[in-house]
């Protein structure tokens, strides 16, 4: 049995291409209703090609050979002989699901940066804001600041906008001149213009400012302070500029999750930009004979790339042919993800903004201050060690939110650069959500 | 017209939308702190939204560390800030 683990874009992708094939698979996610974060809903999916999602929706939906688990939080996985089992709990009781092939497309989320005031009730992810209003009907905020880099920021911009929020401004760290190091990968994605025109359009009908070259640095009750800064994220140190507002959401790029992957042995690499990924081959099977990994979590691509990859991985997974056409699609989008890449890069000069007590783990309240004492005075080498002094990474997120932070902010102040084995390791996790004793109990009771 | 939910928080009522998610529902009623930290005492309420950073966990009828970003609110549910 064939088992898709996520029904975001890729996994949807797969689970179809599979189902329209003939053969029996079983899509199993967190959610309660499939689309991913890409295309969460409430009613219906909403924004730029809103359409294309309902082919995917209808097959997971009603087609007889998809079975789809919802609402199901794997926490861990084992490969034995070659059978997989993932372990996952659904409204409140552990179960296993065991299938001989599995495809992993388990997403991304955002990256946030510290800054003075981001644990502050107010201060959130542009993905936060767009899940509330997506998912849930609810706009974040009155006066909303978004702050940060990639294309992304323009969608949540949009969506808020036309949920009645005023946008106070858009500050997009990067300049968009840098597109220009990346021709090749704009004129072979033309329909990216489009995309672009549509939010363009809208971005105009709603009168939403945004800036280049700048950020929050810091947030207090009702405040947003932005500052000039350069590509590398140092600070300008022109002076700064205060906007009332009640929200901030900033976000500095995607970082995939790669929790289940990392249990189950697939192997890693860093990409360009420093972001932990799966090592695919090009029918995006991983390290593992009966594994393969397709979207986000084989490198930060969007939406197009991930339902691309989906399709080989579910192709692949089968032993179909992989059409010549797809296989092309495949690299003119990872030409685009390149590019989106080098032009929106989030540079190490981003702990300019921190102040002493600056938290930079949220779960731990470890400050900026304890890191630092931790290695100019108690000698911690590395991330890990540091960890260790200040329990940095080790609350119940289990360093999801805070791990590249620390590991940059030592690499900085240690004025050497990080190690990929450093990265891959504050990537994985020995188990890939909290459970409780009580549920682990009572699911070995079961077995 | 979506159907209301009643549920508590904190001993208050409030009333969400069907299918609304814990965190988003309190703050659509204007809750916007959600707990408090263990050390600093400083409030927390939604941050990632989707589940990942675990700063809005609520204890919920009666079961601790449950994110309620992901949560869906059910009627009569019984919500208290994790301490």
């Amino acid at each position: 049995m064939i088992a898709v683990i996520g029904a975001g874009p890729a996994g949807l992708a797969a689970a179809r291409v599979i189902a329209l094939s003939g053969v029996a698979v079983t899509v199993i996610d967190a959610a309660s209703k499939p689309g991913g974060q890409y295309w969460r809903h409430r009613d219906s999916v909403t924004g730029y090609k809103a359409g294309r999602a309902r082919k995917y929706f209808d097959s997971i939906q009603n087609h007889p050979l998809i079975t789809y688990i919802n609402g199901a939080q794997i926490w861990s996985a084992i490969r034995k002989d070659n059978s997989l089992h993932l372990n996952y709990i659904q409204d409140g009781v552990e179960r296993t699901l065991h299938c001989s092939q599995l495809i992993i497309a388990t997403g991304a989320y955002d990256r946030a940066l510290p800054f003075p005031g981001w644990d502050t009730p107010g201060s959130m992810t542009p993905g936060a804001a767009q899940a509330l209003l997506k998912g849930h009907g609810v706009v974040a905020g009155t006066r909303i600041v978004i702050s940060g880099t990639g294309p992304f920021l323009l969608p949540v911009a949009v969506g808020l906008a036309e949920s009645g929020a005023e946008i106070a401004g858009v500050y997009e760290a990067q300049s968009p001149l840098r597109w220009l190091r990346s021709p090749l990968a704009l004129l072979l994605n033309p329909e990216k213009f489009f995309e672009l025109v549509y939010y363009a359009k809208k971005i105009k009908k709603y009168g939403i400012a945004i800036h280049f070259g700048g950020a929050i640095t810091q947030f207090a009750a009702g405040t947003a302070q932005v500052s000039k800064i350069r590509s590398d994220l140092t600070m300008k140190n022109l002076g700064t500029r205060e906007i009332n507002c009640d929200v901030v959401a900033s976000g500095w790029g995607f970082v995939p999750d790669l929790s289940l992957g990392g249990i189950l042995g697939c192997s890693q690499a860093v990409d360009g930009d420093g972001t932990v990924v799966f090592h695919v081959n090009r029918n995006q099977k991983s390290s593992i004979e009966n594994i393969w990994v397709a979207g986000e979590a084989t490198g930060i691509g969007g939406s197009d790339l991930a339902l691309v990859e989906g399709e080989i991985a579910g192709l692949s997974a089968i032993s179909r042919r992989i059409p010549l056409a797809l296989r092309l699609n495949k690299m003119r989008k990872q030409l685009f993800a390149r590019a989106l890449q080098r032009s929106y890069p989030v540079g190490n000069g981003w702990q300019d903004w921190l102040e002493d007590e600056t938290l930079i783990c949220r779960c731990e309240e470890v400050s900026c201050s304890h890191i630092l004492d931790s290695v100019n005075e108690l000698k911690a080498e590395d991330s890990r060690t540091s960890k260790l002094f200040t329990r940095a990474g080790m609350g119940l997120c289990q360093g999801r939110v805070c791990s590249r932070n620390v590991c940059e902010l030592i690499s900085q102040a240690k004025q050497v650069p990080v190690v990929d084995s450093e990265r891959i390791a504050y990537s994985n996790r020995p188990i890939a959500a909290p459970i409780s004793l009580g549920s682990l109990a009572d699911g070995i009771a079961e077995q | 017209m979506r159907k209301n939910v009643s549920f508590s928080f904190n001993g208050s009522e409030y009333i969400g939308e069907e299918g609304q998610s814990v965190a988003a529902a309190l703050l659509a009623s204007g809750v916007t702190q959600l707990r408090s930290t263990r050390f600093n005492e400083k409030p927390r309420t939604i941050f990632c939204g989707i589940g990942i950073c675990f700063d809005c966990v609520v204890a919920i009828n009666g079961v601790a560390n449950q994110r309620a970003c992901i949560v869906t609110i059910s009627e009569g549910a019984q919500i208290v800030s994790s301490q």
